[in-house]
């Protein structure tokens, strides 16, 4: 029973380098099989002539809202956003209302997520109480309670004791740090990149020194604790420099990118409002070149999306006062594919590394993010050639803050399978 | 044998033959406690001054006592009493106190080093009963002849100190004391509590503590005081319970149980369960006796340097 064959298909497997044509058979939630020609008449079949697959997607970084903003996105919104993103697998960041800061609120919420029993719903745990930046979290505990990484993001660490503290005693959990960077003395109110765009629309900015500095102070950190850290968002062409610099004399550290900083620069708040509005902030053209040479020489492992739904009233009317962030949660892939694969930056392979592989362990999955027999049957099957335009306006996602309304993308997962189930099925979500 | 030390300032400046020297003297205290009434005068006309700047009841009473059975005449004299909280200089006290005529002083004070100090300029004997982060010798002499009365073989011997190392003169002064008689020292604990430069003690740090009380026969906990959590090196007291605290009695592969010490005073639920404090493989109270055979062995051996007539 449960059985699932698909025939056909090109097979990305990012765990041996390597790309073959064959089928895939899937048992009871596990793959079974793989090898070409495969027949089974118990099995339900899935043509994937044409198409790509792999592992599903695994994305480190999206705000599902919940418990406390269920308005602009909830588990069960979430999920399906993911399945049609073609993510079988994310990371919730904490900065919910209230934090997920103690081992009974990460219980509620990972049962919450069993409930709604779609992709796999992972969880960080905040780093400090309450994300008020001073105490830590009993992280043990937590991670006992099924935490996977610790973060305050949304918010720096601005207390460097407590970050040291925290690095060390990490180490006895090897738990992952998440950080997202911005000094918030220098940040301030800051609302766009510092630049001419600033000067030309009025906006208060958000230099890139705000970001730099805090990575640079925590790359130090990390060096001499020996922990686990993990910078995400990445937007500035410094902050490449300082991790690779860090990387090579033997820190644990790694980071990731969303889609946006790769696609848009500062120019682009003259064209898309508040919708563009995001922390970091979008940047310039030399620093997109930069993350993407940092992709392409494997300083930045993993490809995210910072998926951050707001409601429109949050994102509309005043542009000062309007929310950061962008819903993009179903769009990443293909965004991600015009990003760095339509101009040859990155192969299939790296592209499924850097979005199943690399997640997978850096979250300790050990089933997942390979395809191959034994491992646990989340697929993502990818259409590289047709294009569609994004419609923001049929996002199953709450969050319709997106500025890429309109655009042409190719590359568009058309099927998800989570555990042994098709949740998508030819661009149809069944979920 | 011939004692060569005026003062007991650390383990450190004591070799393994002395400290065996110390440990025998001891250990015939310590049967001898067991008579009673108890009186000795092979002290009887020498003074002693307790001088604690530093909280302590056990420590305290332990020298007290230690003294009076030895004959001694004891003094003590606490913070509160002291000069210095009418603006005397640290100093001043101490020379006042070198006015005195005493014959021997111990001292505790939250310095690292003071014992050193003092003794540089005071004409007597000088026996440190903790300064600051650096030493506590009667401790871990107190320590290794309750291991040698339970029938330890320093040379196949692996203890596993546990816990708050960063801050505790008690592990400083033990893994010293062990490594002279021949033992392995495990220090294990929250890294925040392990310092940087922890190889000058000659242990092996050993994560997780399951693992390093697995490799142990004698498991050690150091006692966690509140204040370091508010200091943020631990995050809640449920939290070091859990993952530093000793919870089940340990076991060795021959089934035998292993031996569990604390240097006292213990919380009960944090370090370890309430349970495990008086079960028969717990050396924790008989530390305090072996503390009191100890400390009359010092005292004799340092005012007549190791020349006794039995």
């Amino acid at each position: 029973m449960n059985k699932v064959l698909i025939k056909n298909g090109t097979l990305i497997l990012p765990q041996s380098n390597r790309t073959i044509e064959a089928d895939v058979l899937i048992d009871d939630g596990v793959i079974v099989q793989i090898e070409p020609g495969i027949n089974d008449g118990k099995a339900e079949r899935i043509n994937a002539s044409g198409y790509l697959v792999g592992p599903g997607f695994i994305n480190l970084h999206v705000h599902f809202r919940e418990p406390g903003e269920e308005k602009k996105e909830d588990l069960f919104s979430g999920s399906r956003a993911a399945v049609k993103g073609g993510f079988t697998s994310v990371l919730c960041m904490p900065n919910t209302r209230p934090p997920i800061d103690s081992p009974l609120l990460i219980s509620y919420l990972l049962s919450r997520a069993r409930e709604v029993g779609l992709v796999n719903v992972f969880s960080a745990a905040t780093i400090s109480l309450g994300l008020e930046g001073k105490a830590m979290t009993d992280l043990g505990l937590l991670m006992n309670a099924g935490a996977k990484a610790l973060s305050d993001d949304g918010k720096c660490v601005k207390d460097s004791r407590l970050l040291y503290l925290l690095m060390t005693y990490s180490r006895y959990f090897h738990l992952p740090i998440i950080l997202h960077e911005e000094d918030i003395d220098i940040a301030g109110e800051g609302q766009v990149n510092e630049g001419s765009m600033a000067v030309k629309m009025g906006y208060r900015s958000l230099p890139k020194v705000a970001e730099d500095s805090m990575i640079a102070r925590d790359l130090v950190l990390a060096h001499s604790t020996g922990a686990t850290v993990h910078f995400t968002h990445l937007s500035t062409a410094l902050s490449v420099k300082l991790i690779e610099w860090f990387q090579n004399q033997g820190a644990k550290v790694t980071a990731d990118v969303t889609p946006h900083h790769l696609l848009l620069d500062d120019q682009s708040i003259i064209q898309y409002g508040s919708r563009a509005k995001v922390k970091p902030p979008l940047r310039d053209q030399t620093d997109i070149v930069a993350l993407k040479e940092g992709i392409q020489r494997g300083v930045i492992g993993i490809l995210a999306s910072d998926h951050a739904p707001h409601t429109n009233e949050a994102k509309e009317g005043d542009f000062n006062e309007a929310a950061f962030g962008i819903s993009n949660l179903e769009i990443t892939v293909p965004l991600y594919v015009k990003a760095l694969i339509d101009d040859q930056s990155i192969s299939w392979l790296d592209f499924w590394k850097l979005l199943s592989f690399n997640p997978a362990q850096f979250l300790g999955l050990t089933k997942k993010g390979s395809l191959e027999i034994g491992m646990d049957a989340d697929i993502a099957i990818i259409d590289p050639e047709t294009h569609h335009e994004v419609k923001v306006n049929e996002f199953v996602s709450k969050g319709k803050n997106c500025p890429f309304d309109g655009w042409q993308l190719k590359g568009w997962p058309v099927t998800t399978i989570v555990n042994g189930k098709i949740l998508m099925r030819h661009s149809k979500l069944e979920a | 044998m011939k004692w060569k030390h005026k003062h007991l300032l650390g383990i450190d400046q004591l070799s393994g033959e002395e400290i065996r020297f110390l440990l025998e003297k001891g250990n015939q205290y310590r049967e001898w406690l067991e008579q009673s009434p108890k009186k000795l005068t092979r002290l009887s006309g020498y003074y002693l001054i307790n001088l604690f700047f530093e909280a302590s009841t056990r420590t305290r009473v332990s020298f007290e006592m230690a003294g009076k059975l030895l004959g001694m005449e004891v003094v003590n004299f606490t913070n509160e009493l002291s000069s210095l909280n009418k603006g005397e200089s640290f100093r001043d006290t101490v020379r006042t106190l070198a006015r005195m005529k005493v014959d021997a002083l111990v001292i505790r004070h939250r310095s690292s080093g003071i014992p050193l100090y003092i003794s540089q300029f005071l004409p007597f004997h000088i026996i440190n009963a903790g300064d600051g982060m650096r030493e506590h010798p009667t401790q871990a002499l107190l320590d290794l002849l309750t291991m040698k009365r339970d029938g330890i073989d320093f040379t196949r011997n692996t203890v596993a100190i546990i816990g708050d190392i960063l801050h505790s003169r008690v592990a400083r002064s033990l893994s010293i004391g062990l490594k002279k008689l021949g033992s392995q020292v495990i220090f294990s604990g929250p890294p925040t509590l392990i310092p940087k430069g922890i190889e000058v003690l000659e242990g092996q740090v050993v994560y997780p503590v399951e693992e390093a009380i697995r490799q142990a026969d004698v498991v050690y906990l150091l006692r966690i005081q509140k204040e370091r959590q508010e200091a943020g090196f631990f995050p809640s007291a449920k939290e070091y319970a859990s993952f530093f605290g000793l919870k089940e009695k340990p076991k060795g592969p021959d089934g035998r149980w292993k031996k569990i010490m604390h240097p006292g005073p213990v919380n009960r639920g944090l370090e370890i369960d309430s349970s495990l404090v008086e079960k028969e493989n717990s050396l924790i109270e008989e530390q305090v006796s072996c503390g009191l055979a100890i400390r009359m062995a010092v005292l004799e051996t340092l005012i007549l340097g190791g020349q006794t007539d039995e």
